[in-house]
């Protein structure tokens, strides 16, 4: 019962974080007026073509102009622009919330679709990949240095990774993928500066998994770096601080291999802790995917978020904020989920 | 309690960390104090965003310390400002001004370009007459420009001014009087014909070029040794003056940090990206702290409904991923650097408000607050007086700490070309860089240096946070 009851809790909590979220967004939206613009704009576009459609039919100008300005009313009505946008707010957020996201002006899908649930479905899969590999990398590196660390209290590498982990807390990925790029792209011309696919992409399911590898190796790289000095330092404290536990004492007392010391009884209660800083690393470079996607222009959720940027699509960056916040709440909440589950204290 | 504090400012500077991050914390406050004394106040929109300042820097070309790195010798960018006549004369009813200075070539290579401005000129009768000409080392004469000053208007009003605000520049190596000048020069030497059409986009290295008869235009060296340069005013009345000309031998190397593609001094925005950086780290750092502390203290001590309302609001807003929605909310809003710094304090303290008050609610049982408690103190009282103290160290290091975070998000938003377009940062320094290509044809000198120094400044706050620890936290101290 307590179980349900605390991941119930916490899952409101996430809810709540979102739906904070997307008022805010259409709060800011309405009070700016950038929802009426872009309604209006909506509006205008549609009287346009309504008016050349129109204009071969009627030879009366003024009636022309009658059936526009009344199908503008109409038009107004059924945006819901004649009330003011604290009206419309319940509506707009059940649309984004049911992923009605609307649609871009420019910006297109590879498959040339300008529905922005598209566009972001489609980028959705090279973020996770991107995110994902590096995640995997960074904690195997970590767990394998930050345990063998943690036998090592005193020794230079130990005391090192302090400072390792001062400046990986310290270098933005992307200015590191900047520096990959002119090292590795430009100086030494070994890899690929961006995108996913070499122009034009190659024949076979095979060859295009080797393509992605191969343009992946610099972000991948980059993120992993950026990341794995915190990830050592965390896995040794961790790992640290359990074993100053008495039990540990009493285990070794008792005459275990220290071997089994440190797999039985430090790391499998160290775990759970390390899970969490895995998941919460993840879900906090999702947030960064945004800058190193754009570095390596890779075709992601982020480097999108980027490219509406430049190009100035509402629709999109509303889309992508809500996005990006909902994949983070899904991403917290199985954590919640697995420290439950790994960590049997939570239940009680 | 003063003495204990002076222990634990003793204690932190014996830390490794706590050294070095007070050393370069200093060097960050001295530049930062030098910026902003000898930078005016609208440097963002005055000068750095305005193209006329830069005009006569060369675009996009590496600091001058890569000579050292070479044999090959780029040229330097050298400018001649004259404002007093080297020689003044009286000539028939006026005078003759001229302006003469010289300059040793040994680059290896040629100028980048060549211009030549002259200042306010003020006149009475008729416009002065200007001329500026060279000696080459090989004791050629060319003369390279003439400008007859613009004419008075009907009804214009004595002194006639000229050229005040804004002064005449000629770009030497695109002025078609310059490759006729060039040309017959040319004409001279090679005893041949020689059309405009030949020396079009070759001034630079007609001039200083060795051309002996004969010679092709195709392929020519640099003629180094000393140059001659006069510039003659010929004026028609007495009272006539000038206020001196402008001379620039465009470089391929620039300054200590070199030029960006607009011909932006790097050096110049890098320094006053300091202050900045460091304003924003530590505002942000200093409210968030503050309100984090206040709302921490207040949620553990009053406890009750004022608890609930703000745990749900700080666990709702913590768990809010912060790039995404702060570049959302800086899109819509306009890009200004005090929306940014604002919505990093709304965003970031919650996490500070949560652990204080599971410190406080640990400390509101301890025997000194019930015995302030017993005694009558008031609510505010205790809070202020007796809880805070006890957390006060834990505050100090957090509060460093949320200085990093600060300046990285700017510069990551400023990376996005987000950033405040008035007030130039590192993180928009990068973005230019990044935007107009520099990173992929290697134009390292305008990316590596302010992200340098992000990471340098970020790196110093956290050194001073791990330095802070064990000071605060004497369990660290026996692990570490």
């Amino acid at each position: 019962m307590t179980l349900v009851k605390t991941l119930a809790m916490r899952g409101l909590t996430l809810f709540g974080a979102l739906i904070a979220v997307l008022v805010l967004a259409v709060v800011v939206l309405g009070a700016t007026g950038f929802s009426d613009n872009l309604l209006n704009a909506i509006v205008s576009e549609e009287l346009r073509g309504l008016r050349q459609s129109l204009a071969q039919n009627f030879r009366d100008p003024v009636e022309l102009e009658n059936v526009i300005s009344l199908r503008r009313e109409e038009l107004r009505v059924f945006y819901g622009l004649d009330t003011p946008w604290y009206f419309r707010l319940p509506a707009m957020v059940l649309r984004v919330l049911t992923l009605d996201l609307g649609e871009a002006r420019t910006l297109r899908s590879f498959a040339g679709s300008n529905r922005v649930i598209d566009l972001v479905l489609e980028r959705l899969p090279n973020t996770i990949l991107l995110l994902t590999s590096a995640t995997v990398i960074t904690s195997i590196i970590g767990l394998y240095v930050g345990v063998k660390l943690a036998t090592q209290v005193g020794s230079k590498a130990e005391r090192g990774s302090s400072y390792l982990s001062a400046f990986s807390y310290a270098l933005p990925a992307w200015w590191m993928g900047v520096l990959m790029i002119i090292v590795f792209a430009f100086q030494f011309r070994l890899l690929p500066s961006g995108g996913m696919f070499s122009a034009p992409p190659p024949e076979g399911p095979l060859a295009r998994f080797l393509d992605v590898l191969w343009h992946a190796i610099l972000p991948v790289t980059t993120l992993v770096i950026v990341s794995v000095g915190s990830w050592i330092f965390t896995v040794r404290t961790m790992v640290l601080n359990t074993s100053q536990e008495d039990f540990v004492t009493v285990a070794r007392a008792k005459g275990i291999p220290e071997n089994k010391v440190m797999n039985r009884h430090i790391i499998r209660v160290a775990a759970p802790p390390i899970v969490t800083f895995l998941i919460l690393g993840f879900a906090g470079s999702l947030g960064g995917a945004i800058l190193t996607e754009t570095v390596f222009a890779w075709p992601g959720m982020g480097r999108l978020f980027y490219d509406a940027i430049l190009t100035g699509e509402e629709s999109v960056i509303i889309a992508l904020t809500f996005m990006f916040t909902l994949i983070y709440v899904i991403a917290r909440f199985i954590l919640e989920v697995l420290y439950v589950l790994l960590d049997p204290r939570v239940r009680y | 309690m003063s003495t204990s504090n002076r222990d634990l400012a003793k204690e932190f500077l014996s830390t490794g960390s706590g050294k070095l991050g007070t050393a370069l914390f200093i060097m960050l406050l001295a530049i930062s104090v030098f910026v902003i004394a000898t930078y005016p106040l609208d440097f963002g929109t005055r000068i750095w965003s305005n193209p006329k300042v830069w005009e006569d820097n060369p675009k996009a070309v590496p600091p001058i310390w890569i000579n050292a790195f070479d044999d090959f010798a780029r040229a330097e960018h050298r400018v001649f400002v004259l404002t007093e006549p080297s020689s003044a004369r009286v000539l028939g009813g006026g005078m003759e001004l001229i302006y003469s200075f010289g300059f040793d070539y040994t680059a290896d290579e040629f100028p980048s370009f060549l211009s030549f401005t002259i200042n306010e000129v003020r006149y009475f009768q008729d416009p002065p007459f200007v001329t500026l000409s060279m000696v080459r080392p090989d004791n050629t004469e060319v003369i390279i420009y003439r400008e007859l000053v613009t004419g008075p208007r009907q009804d214009e009003v004595l002194p006639i001014i000229r050229y005040k605000d804004s002064p005449k520049r000629v770009n030497l190596g695109g002025a078609s009087l310059v490759e006729t000048n060039v040309a017959r020069f040319l004409e001279d030497i090679l005893m041949r014909d020689v059309s405009t059409r030949e020396v079009e986009g070759k001034i630079e290295e007609i001039l200083l070029g060795s051309i002996a008869a004969g010679e092709q235009l195709e392929s020519l060296e640099v003629l180094k040794g000393e140059y001659l340069m006069r510039v003659r005013f010929v004026t028609f009345d007495q009272r006539d003056s000038t206020e001196g000309v402008k001379f620039v031998l465009g470089g391929s190397v620039f300054g200590l940090m070199g030029t960006d593609i607009i011909g932006r001094d790097l050096m110049v925005g890098l320094l006053y990206g300091f202050p900045v950086a460091l304003g924003i780290g530590i505002i942000t750092a200093v409210l968030t702290t503050t309100i984090g502390t206040i709302g921490g203290i207040v949620s553990g001590y009053v406890g009750g409904k004022t608890d609930t309302a703000l745990q749900r609001t700080s666990d709702i807003l913590s768990n809010i991923p912060l790039l995404p929605l702060l570049i959302f909310l800086i899109f819509i809003l306009g890009p200004r650097l005090w929306l940014v710094v604002v919505v990093l304090i709304i965003f970031g303290w919650p996490g500070l408000t949560i652990i204080v008050r599971s410190m406080v609610l640990q400390l509101r049982s301890g025997q000194s607050v019930e015995a302030a408690r017993a005694l009558g103190a008031s609510r505010s009282r205790i809070m202020s007086k007796h809880l805070f103290p006890q957390i006060a160290p834990f505050i100090f290091a957090q509060m460093v700490f949320t200085v990093p975070g600060a300046i990285l998000a700017e510069a990551g938003l400023s990376f996005l070309g987000l950033g405040d377009p008035s007030i130039p940062t590192w993180g928009q320094l990068l973005q230019s860089g990044f935007t107009s290509g520099a990173v992929y044809i290697g134009l390292w000198w305008w990316v590596l240096p302010p992200g340098l120094l992000i990471v340098l400044t970020a790196m110093i706050f956290v050194f001073l946070a791990l330095g802070v620890e064990p000071v605060i936290n004497p369990k660290l101290r026996r692990v570490a």
